[in-house]
């Protein structure tokens, strides 16, 4: 029994590797599951805010996060813009972080194409900015100021889209879908929105927390499961929602790893 | 070759480079590591151009005329004094004028979003009271769970009493509530980490298929193929 | 030393105390300066992003000048900066172009180039994450044991699969695996990162006063 234990404990870390890439890859082999994601409490009150919001107004989602955490931000970034459309809120996106602002552009032209809806009148592309904590700050003394043109060049103001809109208080729900910093955190130091709620990637999400606990977050979407359960209240089968069955395979593998490293560990501990 | 077909064996190819390097530092990983830093920088800097720069800065100051950017430019050439060691000092200037609003809009702003609404949210009543008095029920040993535990981890971490008689409890108390902590966010890691390796999955895979050359299968090949033969002349030279 | 050290911690100074005072000053002129000060800011954010970029490039530079082992990879972080920016300056710096919004040569290498090599060195912490549990997560005392627990339970509760093993092997009690592991987030969790955040807090409002009082002067860099 110890020799056995002392040879799970030497397992060459390449064949954990294969290990992980075959659970990876079991369900493209096997098929999806069809085990559904029980919708948390903190993901249906983004969903229940937008639901509350009456047709025409102006929804902020600024989508600061780069292509390290596209499968994860990415989805839950369409899942909201799509419910916005649904809605047709009039829908403003912008990013803090210079790499997504690729994946921020096609976020919004993709699902607006799908909705029929038309640039400048029912959405704008702010695009990105320097100095974050900066461009935030700016959004909440006047954001024709901060940004007097579009990222594609066009004057701000005057466009339909950002009708009655000056500050940041004039909005009133945003979603702030973070991977760090600048991410949530500092949109709510220095941020002046009526009502906001976080999206971010499941590394950060046990930090925000607390600030849904004070009520300084409406709501959280944590991570590909958070995308995942917004899929599901939109009734919509996304990459999150295909994702999960990764997800499960992967840790029950894990805690499987677990149980099998403590079980030898302790097996060779007692003998000492 | 269509440019999304280019596009596949592209990303494939790239993908599996970055991949190899679970098998040992390679060739490959270096390239597709450090063109991944060539290809960030030159993405950020034609975004810094045409995102900000021309429309944010030139536009308006040389063609619209707006005198008032000449100040942010000032400062922007302090800054840029650094790539000349005799006039760097120059650029301290620059720095505590950013530095110093940092600061300055920090303070009161942290006071109010960090502290003052936090300890808000934790002073909360401990007991609930209905018609039929006061209950202490599972909300409430949650709320007084959340206060025990905030007090205690500021305890823990308060360095400048020493963990002794009284304190120390406390302090242990906090020790066991960051544990329990950093175990949820571990657990939330997995997730973000298998993520990342999902979409990467899902991209090789939609690769590997006929509408797209079998590209990850090929390109797959050919590299076990380079492994193998090098560790097949190693081995020759070593015997 | 007047010029070098005194004028910038004035300045920070100067600019500290203003800035602090000034978001308890609800008069327009207050907002206007804000405003102004701000936006130029913004500006000076993208001057000093040239810098960082500068310093990168720089260093590879000086390793391809002095043929240091690997300069070959050296240069193809400028193969990578000159091609993306030549195929940006191409595309004006636009992903999609037309009406019909047809990817632009900057946009290909974003989704073919940018996006794989990024998101794969970041996935590779998915295996490096797997081995390090396998090797080093050990219940060897009660603390290692309260965060083995922890991080068992949020992850039982936190997938399908997990969901489904508890409702098999436990499903006799009352809370279902994501009510145990949503307690977890929002009570001790909660907490503990509550705590955290008060100190860090703290610590942020003791740094900006160093800083505005010139007791931290690291922002001078060298000499400062």
């Amino acid at each position: 029994m110890r020799k056995l234990a002392e040879k799970i404990l030497s397992m060459d870390r390449r064949a954990i590797y294969l290990l992980m890439a075959s659970a990876a890859l079991l369900p493209f082999v096997t098929g999806p599951l069809g085990l559904p994601s029980r919708v948390s409490p903190e993901v249906k009150a983004v969903y229940d805010r937008i639901e509350s919001l009456p047709e025409g107004s102006p929804f902020l989602i600024s989508m600061d996060f780069d292509p390290a955490s596209k499968p994860e931000l990415y989805p839950m970034a369409e899942a909201l813009v799509r419910h916005a459309f649904r809605k047709n809120l009039r829908v403003i996106g912008m990013n803090l972080w210079v790499t997504g602002s690729g994946m921020a552009e096609k976020i919004l032209s993709d699902v607006a194409e799908e909705y029929g809806k038309k640039y400048g009148r029912d959405y704008v592309y702010l695009g990105w900015a320097p100095g974050a904590t900066n461009v935030i700050l700016g959004l909440g003394q006047d954001i024709y100021k901060t940004y007097p043109r579009d990222y594609y060049g066009n004057e701000t103001s005057g466009m339909p889209v950002l009708e009655g809109v000056r500050t940041l208080k004039d909005i009133p729900f945003m979603v702030d879908l973070a991977a760090g910093d600048p991410g949530i955190e500092t949109w709510v130091v220095y941020g002046k929105a009526k009502s906001m709620a976080g999206g971010c990637t499941a590394v950060i999400a046990p930090g925000m927390y607390a600030f849904l606990n004070s009520g300084q977050l409406v709501g959280l979407i944590g991570g590909m499961r958070g995308a995942a359960e917004y899929e599901a209240l939109l009734k919509e089968m996304g990459k999150a929602t295909v994702g999960m069955d990764i997800q499960s395979t992967t840790h029950v593998l894990i805690l499987g790893l677990i149980l099998l490293s403590n079980f030898a560990f302790f097996a060779t501990r007692r003998r000492r | 070759m269509s440019p999304e077909l280019l596009g596949a064996w592209v990303a494939a190819g790239l993908t599996l480079a970055i991949f190899s390097f679970l098998y040992k530092d390679n060739p490959f990983f270096k390239f597709g590591e450090h063109l991944y830093i060539g290809i960030s920088v030159g993405y950020s800097i034609t975004l810094l151009v045409f995102n900000f720069m021309i429309p944010k800065w030139w536009t308006p100051l040389f063609r619209e005329g707006r005198m008032s950017l000449l100040v942010p430019t000032a400062l922007g050439l302090l800054i840029w004094t650094r790539f000349f060691p005799r006039f760097s000092w120059l650029s301290r200037w620059a720095f505590a004028f950013v530095v110093g609003f940092g600061a300055g809009i920090a303070i009161p702003r942290t006071i109010s979003n960090f502290i003052f609404r936090q300890v808000e949210s934790t002073a909360v009543p401990l007991v609930s009271r209905g018609q039929q008095g006061v209950s202490f029920g599972w909300g409430d040993f949650s709320n007084f769970l959340i206060a025990f535990g905030v007090l205690s981890v500021l305890t823990y971490f308060f360095f400048s009493v020493e963990h002794k008689g009284p304190i120390r409890p406390l302090a242990r108390a906090g020790v066991l509530f960051l544990m329990v902590s950093f175990g949820a966010s571990f657990g939330y890691t997995v997730m973000a980490r298998v993520s990342l390796l999902f979409g990467r999955m899902y991209d090789l895979v939609e690769y590997s298929s006929r509408g797209y050359g079998y590209a990850t299968l090929v390109l797959l090949g050919l590299m076990v193929a380079v492994f193998l033969a090098q560790a097949l002349s190693k081995k020759r030279e070593g015997g | 030393m007047f010029l070098r050290q005194y004028v910038p911690m004035a300045i920070a100074f100067v600019m500290g105390v203003v800035f602090a005072v000034q978001y308890y000053v609800p008069h327009p002129a207050s907002e206007e300066l804000l405003t102004t000060v701000n936006d130029w800011l913004i500006v000076v954010s993208g001057f000093s992003m040239v810098l960082g970029l500068a310093s990168l490039m720089g260093s590879h530079w000086a390793k391809v000048r002095r043929g240091v082992p690997g300069w070959g990879y050296s240069l193809v972080v400028f193969l990578g900066i000159l091609g993306t920016l030549a195929v940006g300056i191409a595309s004006k710096g636009k992903m999609f172009a037309g009406e019909e919004l047809t990817l632009t040569a900057l946009g290909w290498v974003y989704d073919n180039m940018l996006v794989p090599l990024q998101g794969t060195v970041f996935s590779l912490l998915a295996f490096f994450m797997a081995s390090a549990t396998f090797r080093t997560f050990r219940a060897r005392n009660l603390e290692a044991g309260l965060l083995l627990t922890a991080a068992f339970l949020v992850m039982l509760g936190h997938v399908p699969l997990g969901e489904y093993i508890w409702d098999k092997v436990l499903g006799f009690l009352p809370p279902k695996a994501d009510q145990v592991m949503g307690w977890i987030m929002n009570v001790p969790n909660m907490a503990a990162k509550r705590g955290i955040l008060l100190g860090v807090g703290l610590g942020m409002i003791a740094t900006s006063l160093k800083i505005i009082f010139g007791i931290e002067r690291a922002y001078m860099g060298e000499g400062g």
